[in-house]
């Protein structure tokens, strides 16, 4: 009787997921995903000492922003108003927070000129934008419905939404709103499977480049630190063939998503333990997770596995 | 890659006086005209003098800095090479004797502006609490004429100029945290942490060091390229040089380098006049100053005033106590070397990055008052070199072979405290130097309690050494830094200023640099001198005009002032546990 | 990458073929017990080199070290019989036999530049003469040492005689040379006269490619900092065991002053706290 249960709730999930009627479960990832990303922004951060005050905005973003994911789980105006200002804040944040890494390198002895060994040693290049991978979320789950609303309501959604149209969309000319409602319409109903395949590329993209420099500057000490540079090249194949191709998109894609979603996973757990083997172990915690392997940092790479994953679930705009 | 993009790096063409890559002085210095009366003269713009500069010039003083050796250009003055650095150092002769002499050299004393704090590892502990009443609690050395309570504000402010790289809680003496976060380890810290943590002691990681971690304004993260006591190209360790000097000239100071002091002079009504000195080009100039304040540190200090004697102070200049250059300390530095089976390659990140105090106050258990600390070095080829003829007796091919290992080993030095004693001083001796004056002779020896801590500290240390995997464990005896002989205290009789530097015979003559220190505690005292420097500035701003004419002070507790940090010190690092 | 010495030739090219080919000063290789021949880079890090980094130094790290391996500084403070003891000297306090003669560290030209241009280190102990004064001394008193034991100069001794003499200055009892151990005490001297071949040899680019030191890191730092990893464009040791020669007696670890020690006195602060 349970199995059945499952089994049907997975239907169900699926088909959700299939109409874009997910948002509170993605507002849910939204926030825990900003929960981890402020996480570890904040501790990386204080490895930088804060030495300049902008390096705290991350950190309260992250938070509001986890805060306004919770809340859009339950409140329908969280999701429609709080979430996206809040989301598109943090994107622009990692956005400059990336423009302050670029800086930050190029103020380095010998800034550009050694740039292997400056990004390495340098502010996480990448960081910033994977850090706005939550305000994409964010962004997204502005513009889904809700699992429980009603599949025939979804016109008449369409025109009560519009009655409220966000203030913002006023002050635009009418050929740009109209293209907005359009994907608007679309993201709605679930139909941004290709929107999502890039955007994982992207951020498999952002967390292999990550790992790459981080795991060379390891010098490759454990051979399995190669997982996740050879995953990046096949997810990202795989996300951006899912513009062209529904095929890949259902194959190849939640295969090499899968597949990162467990290395993530497994990444994690070596982290952690990479911490705990550090001279002092759990007796320095503090300092062992500063200067330890990043332990969410493979948790983000997860993330990529998990928008991908759900990418293959999504219908293609028209 | 074979070069860097570009081709390879080349001296920078900005035109401008460089203090590292990015920070540069590129505003022009107030000069004084000749026979122009400066309110204070500071003799040797070093750690304290570089601070006095800076906070009297701010504080709209006229003020004039003397330093014997250069002024700075990092970029094209400093090299990143070990053998290359010696001129950063005082190599100005020093006869050194004794029972147990110490051995100046290398990274004892600086010269130039920043001094010492130019080529100092940058550990900046704080003094404990314990150390300013040593005789009142343990019975031996002296206390100071002021209590913990009366730098603590000041530490707090250097460490946030400075800044000061640290753990959130830094747990000996008086816990506190630290304004920039701690280090990444490198090889030896790693061996002090599996050592420490094996056997239960408390030890902290990352810090506290004057090292960047993140940058600064015009100053950047270190690169940890571990050359330190070579000087810091990259700006991240701080020295005066690049902290206080840059603001203390945008606000109207000037510093004559290459100039050497060679004589105080007294004018009538037992005041000094200004000083008298030699000019880059060797001539003899005169300088005229209401207030004389003399940084020449614990061995060039004593040696100004003794040679400035004349006339009604034929012991030398603020000398009627008998103590001037008396009560000299150094610090026991034995370092303790291990091998291990693993490479440490310990020439790589600063030297100074992880410590212990655990072992730092008087133990009652032990037969011997006050303690030590434990801390990384880490000795480049040519010191390790030198230790290992020392340690292991090394020479010829035996040399050749260890050397081979060098990236096998590890170093941890031992800080111990030394009591001040009367026997352990700094005179005149008769040979003169280059300027026809006078050089300094130091007479050292160890007594007792100084070796019970010394035998105690090498123990500890190579326990924990073989407790984080040592093969082998050698020591090569030495010491650490120099405090004393010049001396603050209450009394008269028995010291040479009062606790703001101010001589008790002479009203406008001032000591404000390491030989003040009455005891040191097992702390390396970078961040003690300039935090008294910034106290003693304190002092001076209040007083105001009543020092400069020379009048008795009337000051006793004067504010601290929050406003007068170097610009851009605001708005930077984590808040902190005070 | 070729470097022309341009001025004041090494020490060791002067010295002419006296000692090359000497199989008996070579080290040994551990297992089979012959002879390594010299090379150009001996050590445990063949492969890499400090100099080849050299477009990653500042200008000023770089003028300064090509200088010193370019320009050796002419022999001026010695004369030719000094030079020509004090190299046999430096040749067992720090022998050079395993490597090859493009290769040989100009020791005791870099020595007689201090000397002859009187830099300190900015102290004196109370009972010792001047450095300079102190070298002299020292070469006499090695010489009386030799004729006291051999009956022959100290250059024309074989390498086991002159460690012999050597040895002891190391333990502390030389068996001649008294009225010049009473104007300076042995130990020091010995310490200076090391600390001087020390600082010659361990400040050249040859010494830290043979040890494995990094060489200059500014405007590059360093990326490796814990497990005592090499950076990506050094290598990883490589060891082999070798012996040193049986003709040597300085591969034993004896307390400087011999068995009964004496109260080491420390070389200089530098390189610690």
């Amino acid at each position: 009787m349970a199995l059945k249960t499952l089994a049907h709730d997975e239907k169900v999930a699926l088909q959700h997921i299939r109409e874009g009627r997910f948002q509170r479960s993605l507002a849910l990832i939204t926030a825990f995903s900003s929960l981890l990303s402020g996480l570890e922004v904040t501790y990386e951060h204080y490895v930088g000492s804060y030495s300049q005050q902008i390096m705290y905005t991350p950190v309260f973003l992250s938070l509001v922003l986890c805060i306004a994911g919770m809340w859009a789980v339950f409140n329908r105006w969280a999701a429609r108003v709080l979430l996206p200002i809040v989301s598109l804040i943090t994107i622009l944040d990692g956005v400059v927070g990336f423009i302050m890494h670029i800086r930050g390198i190029q103020r380095k002895p010998g800034g550009w000129r050694i740039p292997v060994f400056n990004i390495v040693m340098g502010p996480p290049v990448l960081a910033p934008l994977l850090f706005a991978t939550s305000g994409f979320f964010g962004v997204i789950t502005t513009f889904l419905r809700r699992e429980d609303d009603l599949p025939q309501a979804a016109r008449a959604q369409v025109r009560s939404t519009s009655a409220r149209r966000p203030l913002w969309m006023d002050v635009l000319p009418r050929a740009i709103t109209r293209d907005i409602s359009a994907v608007e319409q679309d993201i709605r109903e679930g139909r941004f499977q290709r929107v999502m395949g890039v955007a994982t590329a992207i951020s498999a993209f952002f967390s292999g480049f990550e790992s790459l420099y981080s795991h060379y500057k390891n010098n490759f000490t454990y051979r399995i630190e190669w997982v996740p540079i050879l995953l990046t090249p096949a997810v990202m194949i795989a996300g951006i063939g899912s513009v062209w191709s529904r095929a890949l998109a259902r194959t190849l894609l939640p295969l090499t998503s899968a597949l990162a979603l467990f290395s993530g996973a497994i990444g994690f757990f070596y982290h952690v333990r990479g911490v705990l083997r550090r001279p002092g172990g759990a007796k320095l915690p503090l300092y062992n997770i500063l200067y330890g392997p990043p332990i969410f940092a493979p948790l983000l790479f997860a993330a990529t596995g998990f928008l991908g994953l759900l990418a293959s679930l999504l219908r293609r705009a028209k | 890659m074979k070069n860097p993009l570009f081709g390879a790096f080349k001296a920078p063409n900005t035109g401008a006086h460089m203090l590292g890559p990015v920070q540069k002085i590129d505003f022009p210095m107030y000069r004084y005209a000749p026979g122009e009366v400066v309110d204070f003269c500071i003799v040797g713009v070093g750690a304290a003098g570089g601070v006095l500069l800076q906070r009297l010039a701010r504080a709209g003083f006229r003020v004039m800095g003397i330093e014997a050796g250069p002024f700075w250009d990092t970029e094209r003055d400093w090299v990143s090479d070990e053998a290359g650095s010696s001129k950063l150092y005082w190599n100005e002769l020093r006869i050194t004797g004794g029972d147990d002499p110490i051995a100046l050299g290398a990274n004892n004393s600086g010269r130039g502006v920043g001094g010492g704090s130019v080529h100092w590892a940058g550990f900046a502990p704080r003094f404990h609490p314990s150390d300013f009443r040593v005789y009142s609690e343990d019975g031996v050395g002296v206390d100071w004429p002021m209590a913990y309570e009366d730098l603590k504000p000041y530490y707090e402010l250097l460490e946030r100029e400075i800044p000061v790289s640290g753990p959130a809680y830094y747990p000996w003496g008086d816990p506190h945290g630290y304004i920039y976060g701690p280090h990444p380890m490198g090889g030896v810290g790693d061996v002090l942490i599996k050592g420490c943590t094996k056997l239960g002691i408390r030890v902290c990681a990352g810090g506290p060091v004057a090292i960047l971690e993140g940058s600064h304004g015009d100053r950047q993260h270190c690169i940890y390229r571990g050359f330190c006591i070579q000087g810091c190209k990259v700006g991240a360790k701080q020295s005066t040089l690049i902290s206080h000097v840059p603001d203390a000239i945008r606000h109207g100071a000037e510093i004559r380098d290459n100039c050497m002091v060679s004589r105080i002079n007294m004018g009538k009504n037992g005041r000094v006049t200004g000083v008298t000195y030699f000019d880059a080009d060797g001539n003899e100039r005169e300088q005229k100053a209401k207030v004389v304040i003399v940084c020449g540190y614990a061995i060039e200090t004593p040696r100004l005033l003794l040679n400035s004697a004349c006339p009604g102070f034929e012991n030398g200049l603020a000398n009627s106590s008998g103590t001037l250059g008396k009560y000299l300390m150094v610090q026991i530095g034995n370092v303790v070397l291990g091998r291990f089976e693993e490479p440490i390659r310990m020439y790589k990140a600063p030297p100074a990055h992880a410590l212990t105090e655990e072992f730092y106050e008087t133990d009652p258990k032990r037969d011997f008052a006050r303690g030590f600390a434990i801390q990384t070095v880490g000795p480049l080829p040519i010191a390790f070199a030198k230790q290992m003829m020392v340690a292991k007796g090394a020479w010829g091919w035996g040399m050749r072979r260890v050397m081979m290992d060098y990236n096998h080993w590890a170093a941890l030095g031992v800080l111990g405290e030394i009591l001040p004693w009367e026997d352990n001083r700094v005179e005149l001796a008769h040979e003169t130097d280059r300027y026809g004056l006078r050089v300094a002779r130091i007479t050292f020896r160890l007594h007792d309690n100084d070796k019970k801590v010394a035998k105690f500290g090498v123990a500890k240390t190579t326990e924990i050494m073989y407790a984080a995997g040592a093969q082998e464990v050698v020591e090569e005896p030495r010491y650490a830094h120099l405090v004393g002989g010049a001396r603050m205290g209450k009394d008269a009789r028995t010291s040479v200023t009062d606790s703001f530097g101010r001589t008790h015979d002479i009203p406008n003559l001032f000591v404000c640099d390491g030989s003040l220190l009455p005891t040191q505690g097992s702390a390396n005292p970078g961040l003690t001198i300039q935090a008294l420097a910034a106290r003693t500035a304190d002092y001076l701003i209040s007083e105001g005009e009543n020092v400069l004419a020379g009048r008795p002070g009337t000051v006793t507790r004067p504010p601290v002032r929050q406003h007068l940090s170097p610009a851009g010190v605001s708005g930077k690092g984590v808040p902190r546990i005070k | 990458m070729k470097l022309v010495k341009k001025n004041g030739r090494g020490l060791q090219d002067q010295m002419g073929t006296e000692q090359q080919g000497d199989d008996k000063r070579l080290p040994v290789d551990a297992q089979t017990g012959q002879p390594l021949a010299p090379r150009a880079q001996p050590g445990y890090y063949q492969g890499f080199q400090t100099l080849s980094q050299q477009a990653f130094w500042d200008e000023a790290t770089r003028r300064v070290v090509l200088a010193r391996v370019e320009h050796v500084p002419p022999v001026r403070f010695f004369s030719a019989e000094e030079a020509r003891l004090m190299q046999a000297v430096c040749d067992r306090l720090l022998p050079q036999d395993d490597r090859d003669a493009a290769h040989k560290i100009p020791v005791v030209n870099y020595i007689d530049d201090r000397l002859y241009n009187r830099r300190i280190d900015g102290y004196r102990f109370e009972d010792m003469p001047e450095d300079h004064e102190a070298h002299r001394f020292g070469l006499q008193a090695i010489e009386a040492i030799a004729h006291h034991l051999f009956h022959r100069p100290f250059v024309q001794l074989e390498p086991r005689e002159q460690d012999q003499a050597l040895q002891t200055i190391h333990d502390g009892n030389p068996p001649a040379g008294a009225e010049i151990w009473q104007k300076m005490p042995v130990a020091r001297f010995w310490m200076l006269l090391m600390q001087d071949v020390l600082e010659a040899y361990y400040a050249h680019p040859y010494a830290w490619d043979e040890v494995g030191f990094g060489g200059p890191a500014y405007p590059r730092g360093y990326m490796r900092l814990e497990g005592g990893k090499p950076e990506p464009w050094e290598v990883e040791e490589q060891r082999y065991e070798w012996k040193a020669p049986p003709t040597s007696l300085s591969d034993e670890y004896r307390p400087l002053g011999g068995p009964g020690g004496h109260k080491q006195q420390p070389p200089g602060q530098e390189g610690t706290h």
